[in-house]
């Protein structure tokens, strides 16, 4: 039984954003699985507004190499799309890869983004795209980074009465690009470590590197210094050797040392090494 | 309150539910669907899948509000005993059946896959059927009845 | 009909989703009942205030322990559980109160009012612990049992021998996962029966309980088998049963009750974790000479079927090899752990980990195939076990080794990462040195039919089935003239648990016996040529009984207290494993790629469906290998309880042999919990073949494994 909440399915933009400034209590509803999972095991809110059904939301358009994806888009509808598949090629593989396919119907980017696990696999990718979160509410739009967008694990910059409706990403034309993560079965399972990249290589030489590790930072961790260092560097064992050492540096220093580390480090660096090499 | 129109195996259906009543209660409680299950409530056992618009969701997790305006289809929209669909011929003929549980949300999915896909291979039918557990068959048989009721079944929306 | 891969006879039903499972039922006027459960491990209940809850709106009856009418005890093998909490609590979870409501959401919500008083107590946390501390979980101590086994001289044998391994092995808690939580329905008859229909693994044996709880004869309680989404041994204890009944003894009025996941997570019994010393000794010929074997399980509080996994553990612990000299010792703790009970091959498959494992240790170190040492020890017919039990008949291993021969021989690794493992097992099919009948009877029918009387509860894995099969065949009768009545204990007789692989063997030859009187008397009254049914009927029924008994007890025999030796099962299943993987060295991802799974099943009476019990206990196997632990307190559902996918699973060839056993139904015997037993074992050894690197601890999940990839490394 879910706890009783009275349910609003506006139709447009303007309409959502009405409610939340209005509504007491209320929660944005779009795929429902992380909401009404919450809602099973305690959390409870006078309103829900349900987005689903505005759909200007769910569009997603390029317009000068920057690709707007619309919030309710699902995970399915992200991992079909040739516009995306062609420009972030690792969205589309992590969002192809999240839970079940009913579970991949139903959840949305939005949603992924809003309720910010640490896990979550859409964070890896999105940050290598540079993404933007547009926030929107009755009082206007505003636009912020991811990584500022996500303050905390399960904690976002998002207030009560804002919308999350689009995120923008830059497309990445050209790079080899991919994402890869590590789960405790097959399928269906919180990504245990996640590794997103997209790097340009030419002559032997790095041109531009991005790389997200997800699962072993608070939030998805980009190491921004170490991928400018790379630039214009030989690609071989030892500039490899050294940027790996420097990344895992960092995570330790933001993490601290943590008991699943023992498990994760010697991963990160295997896989890091693998995606460097290419 | 909330009065929702929709379309359940076909046909044109028109209920009141409550704000924060779940697709699983109205289509279990309400119209006395029974062939749907709950397994886990969390989204995490498949045994709640349905079909709206063709595509498998988890009914637990879906509020009922939400089936307005779609097409929801539960297994009885597959056949029914006068005439089974092949993919129910095809869990007969293939040992697909144990404890039957899990059945109605497997042949749903995989409905939903030879709609899509009139060809799958292995790796395609054990994806489409990757959110529904089964603690009974290890599902070899299961995917063995899917790879041929592919072959016979003409499944068209 | 033997042989025949007959369609299933619910199969068409449960295509349809028609069947009704308890949860689906519904009764006109049904209340709803909860269990309050205890949020401590091991507590003194001070005091229980249910003023609030009692007062809610909709509230029914809150019942609690000085409400039972009757013995406030039961339990599988000894009645020692509290159905209600009295003065202490055990375990988190334990049933302090029934609270019923008018509706589901009514009662949850109650919960939240009751208020007890709890002292807690020190929480004995592991059998180690158990054995040495001074706070007694129960008047006679912290040990439940203590078995053993002891054949010949271990210490001459190790004397004799000219290599010695020693290792310890450990598992962990595992949930059955059965796809259906427990629900039931409870409600009074016209007459003012107590009639309790559940999703259940034995239907009598939970008449008998509630008929002692409640403190009313047996033949004032009616058990009826709702379809059964699944069991694993995880329906045998009473589960709903218990509470609807004193909801309906108080109320009068009909009772619904349906565990939620968690629920079920929480209050299901637990395969039992179980710390393994072994040590064997052999000839550099392989011959094994010694095994020593040091079993300590962790029980949880009370004892469901924790005395029958000590000693089966230690019966088993030889695994399906002829050895001269065994001394195993096997002994149970209670803990305030969940409480454990029957899982899919009680204990065996954790025992099945150990004693392949030390296999191919002895191979490893003498250079040895790990195939031949297992052809050179293997039991065969003639053979003594470790009982001393000789074995005359249905010895199907070595043509098991035989059948995966080929493919082992030809093995090829294709990446530097792969490993070819092979497991074996034997397992005795019924109970344990006792007997364990199972009684039904056919009845000629006015309309001309012959009834089918069974208290066999089928539980996915194809009893009703298998049984109207061996029944068609005895009687040399069709379908059409046959009709299954099943699954009330108003309307059989006690078959015993669906449980300990026994039903297809037992019940199955019980069904034969039956059939066999009945067709000695359809000859006679002349239906063989050309008589109907309805004309035997009308001609018989002035005079003649209408009824044919069957029954079966397999001859077993007591067990020595001191030694184990005896008889404990008049037969067992054989099975070996051969199981291909490929590691990620990078992540410690273990990919099973391919299974070969010979399984000696005596006779295999619908070869598709022992197929579908292989596929299904190798999928359980790769969970108990690579994913499943239950962590008490942590493991709260299916979002971190890890069950094979879809995806999870290999290719997997079935391979069956039938080696008959004399006594079973054209030589039937069973193959339920076999399916699983030597899968996890298979894996571990493909693990030490690809990686160098030898598991001792189930699961090895990604994390283990990759640990021990990069410990060698250093």
């Amino acid at each position: 039984m879910l706890p009783e909440f009275a349910s609003v399915i506006p139709e447009s933009k303007e309409n959502a954003l009405a409610y939340l400034s209005s509504l007491e209590n209320a929660k944005i509803f779009a795929g429902g699985t992380d909401l009404l999972v919450k809602m099973r095991r305690g959390e409870s809110c006078r309103h829900i507004v349900d987005i689903t059904k505005i759909h200007d939301m769910k569009d997603v358009s390029e317009h000068d190499g920057l690709i707007t994806i619309g919030a309710v888009s699902t995970h399915n509808e992200i991992s079909v799309n040739s516009l995306i598949n062609a420009q972030a090629p690792s969205l589309t593989r992590a969002c192809g890869l999240v839970g079940s396919p009913a579970i991949r119907n139903m959840g949305t980017i939005g949603g992924n983004l809003v309720n910010a696990s640490p896990a979550a696999d859409s964070l890896a990718p999105l940050l290598i795209h540079d993404t933007m979160v547009v926030l929107e509410s009755k009082n206007g739009v505003r636009k912020m980074k991811l990584e500022d967008f996500i303050l905390a694990p399960y904690k976002t910059a998002i207030q009560p009465y804002e919308l999350l409706t689009f995120i923008e990403i830059k497309g990445l034309p050209g790079y080899r690009e991919g994402y890869k993560r590590v789960t405790k079965r097959a399928t269906w399972a919180i990504s245990r470590l996640s590794i997103a990249w997209a790097i340009q290589e030419k002559d032997g030489l790095y041109k531009d590197i991005k790389l997200a590790i997800g699962s072993c930072t608070p939030m998805p961790f980009r190491p921004r210094r170490i991928e400018e260092s790379l630039k214009g560097l030989a690609k071989n064992e030892e500039t490899i050797q050294a940027a790996v050492e420097e990344i895992i540096y960092e995570i330790k220093r933001i993490s601290g040392i943590r008991p699943s580390f023992a498990y994760k480090i010697p991963v990160v660096k295997a896989l890091l090494e693998e995606v460097l090499k290419g | 309150m909330k009065k929702i129109d929709f379309t359940l195996n076909g046909k044109p259906t028109l209920i009141e539910v409550e704000d924060n009543e779940t697709l699983l209660q109205t289509l279990r409680e309400r119209l006395d669907i029974k062939s749907i299950k709950e397994g886990c409530s969390i989204g995490e056992c498949g045994a709640c899948t349905v079909l709206i618009d063709n595509e498998p969701h988890y009914a637990c997790l879906t509020l009922a509000s939400k089936a307005s305006g779609h097409d929801v289809k539960t297994v009885e929209f597959l056949g029914d005993a006068k005439l089974l669909h092949p993919l129910q011929e095809a869990f007969i003929t293939y040992g697909a059946v144990q404890c039957g549980y899990c059945t109605p949300g497997m042949l749903l999915s995989a409905y939903s896959l030879l709609l899509k896909n009139q060809h799958p291979t292995d790796p395609d039918i054990k994806e489409a059927i990757s959110g529904n557990l089964c603690r009974c068959t290890g599902y070899i048989q299961i995917v063995e009845a899917i790879r041929n009721a592919a072959g016979i079944c003409k499944c068209n929306s | 009909m033997i042989g025949a891969n007959k369609e299933r006879v619910d199969v068409i039903d449960k295509v349809l989703g028609r069947p009704i499972f308890a949860g689906d039922t519904k009764r006109k006027g049904s209340l709803f009942a909860v269990v309050y459960r205890s949020p401590r491990p091991h507590a003194w209940i001070r005091h229980i205030n249910v003023g609030l809850a009692v007062a809610q709106p909709g509230i029914v009856k809150i019942i609690s322990a000085t409400d039972i009418p009757g013995k406030n005890r039961f339990g599988a093998i000894k009645k020692d559980q509290p159905c209600l909490a009295e003065n202490r609590v055990r375990y988190v979870g334990e049933p302090i109160l029934v609270i019923v409501g008018e509706t589901e959401d009514i009662a949850r919500k109650a919960t939240g009012f009751v208020k007890i008083d709890f002292e807690d107590i020190e929480p004995i946390h592991d059998p180690f612990m158990a054995e040495k501390s001074a706070t007694l979980l129960h008047d006679s101590g912290n040990l439940l049992s203590h078995r053993k086994v002891i054949k010949g001289d271990v210490e001459k044998g190790f004397a004799q021998s000219d290599v010695i391994i020693d290792h310890s092995y450990s598992t962990t808690w595992l949930d059955h996962g059965f796809m259906e939580t427990e629900a039931g329905i409870g409600y009074l008859d016209d007459a003012g029966r107590v009639v309790i229909t559940s999703s259940t693994q034995n239907i009598h044996y939970k008449m008998k309980e509630i008929s002692r709880v409640l403190g009313i004869p047996e033949d004032r309680v009616r058990v009826i088998q709702a379809t059964t989404g699944g069991g694993f041994g995880g329906k045998l204890d009473v589960t709903v049963e218990l509470f609807l009944a004193l909801a309906v003894y108080y109320t009068k009025k009909p009772v619904l009750m349906r565990f939620s996941r968690e629920e079920s997570f929480l209050s299901n019994t637990k395969r039992h974790p179980l710390y393994i010393e072994y040590k064997t000794g052999a000839k550099k010929d392989g011959t094994i000479q010694a095994v020593k074997v040091n079993i300590i399980g962790d029980t949880g509080p009370y004892i469901s079927y924790g005395e029958t996994v000590c000693l089966r553990a230690a019966i088993h612990a030889t695994g399906p090899y002829e050895i001269p000299n065994v001394h195993a010792d096997s002994r149970m703790f209670y803990t305030n752990n969940p409480v454990c009970g029957a899982m899919r091959g009680f204990g065996v498959p954790q025992l099945a980990f150990a004693h392949e494992s030390q296999m191919d240790e002895i191979a490893r170190v003498i250079n040895m195939d790990p195939l031949d040492i297992r052809m050179k020890n293997g039991l065969r017919k003639g053979s003594l076990t470790a009982t001393s039990q000789v074995l005359n008949h249905s010895v199907g291993f070595i043509e098991t080794l035989r059948k995966i021969e080929p493919f082992w021989r030809a093995r090829k690794k294709n990446s530097q990462t792969s490993g070819f493992g092979i497991g074996c097992m034997f397992y005795g099919c019924g109970n344990t040195g006792i007997s364990n009948p199972s009684r039904c009877h056919l009845r000629l029918t006015e309309e001309g039919k012959i009834a089918f009387h069974s208290g066999v509860c089928e539980i996915g894995q194809g009893s009703d089935t298998i049984l109207l099969q061996i029944l068609l065949e005895a009687l040399k009768i069709d379908e059409k003239n046959v009709v299954l009545i099943r699954g009330d204990t108003d309307t059989s007789t006690d078959v015993g648990s669906t449980s300990a692989s026994r039903q297809t063997y037992i019940s199955g030859r019980a069904v034969y016996e039956a059939a066999s009187s009945c067709r000695s008397y359809l000859k006679k009254s002349g239906f063989y040529h050309g008589r109907t049914l309805i004309d035997i009927f009308s001609e018989a029924h002035t005079e003649q009984n209408m009824i044919f008994d069957g029954y079966f007890d397999p001859p077993t025999s007591q067990l020595n207290i001191e030694t184990s030796a005896g008889t404990p099962y008049a037969t067992y299943a054989f099975a070996t494993h051969m199981t291909e993987i490929e590691i990620d060295e990078k992540t410690g991802v273990c990919l099973v790629k391919k299974v070969y799974a010979a399984h000696d099943v005596g006779k295999a009476v619908n070869p598709r469906l022992v197929k579908g019990q292989v596929y299904g206990g190798v999928a359980m196997g790769i969970g108990l290998a690579l994913m499943e632990e239950f962590v008490p307190g942590k493991s709260e559902s299916l979002d971190n309880y890890y069950m094979p996918t879809s995806m999870d699973m290999p290719d997997i060839e079935v391979l069956i042999v039938e080696d008959e056993e004399p006594t079973g139904p054209f030589g039937a015997k069973g193959v339920g919990e076999p399916a699983l037993i030597p899968q996890a074992a298979s894996i571990m050894n493909a693990i030490h073949d690809a990686e160098g690197i030898r598991p001792f601890q189930l699961p090895c999940h990604i994390e283990r494994l990759k640990k021990l990839i990069e410990d060698k490394k250093k």
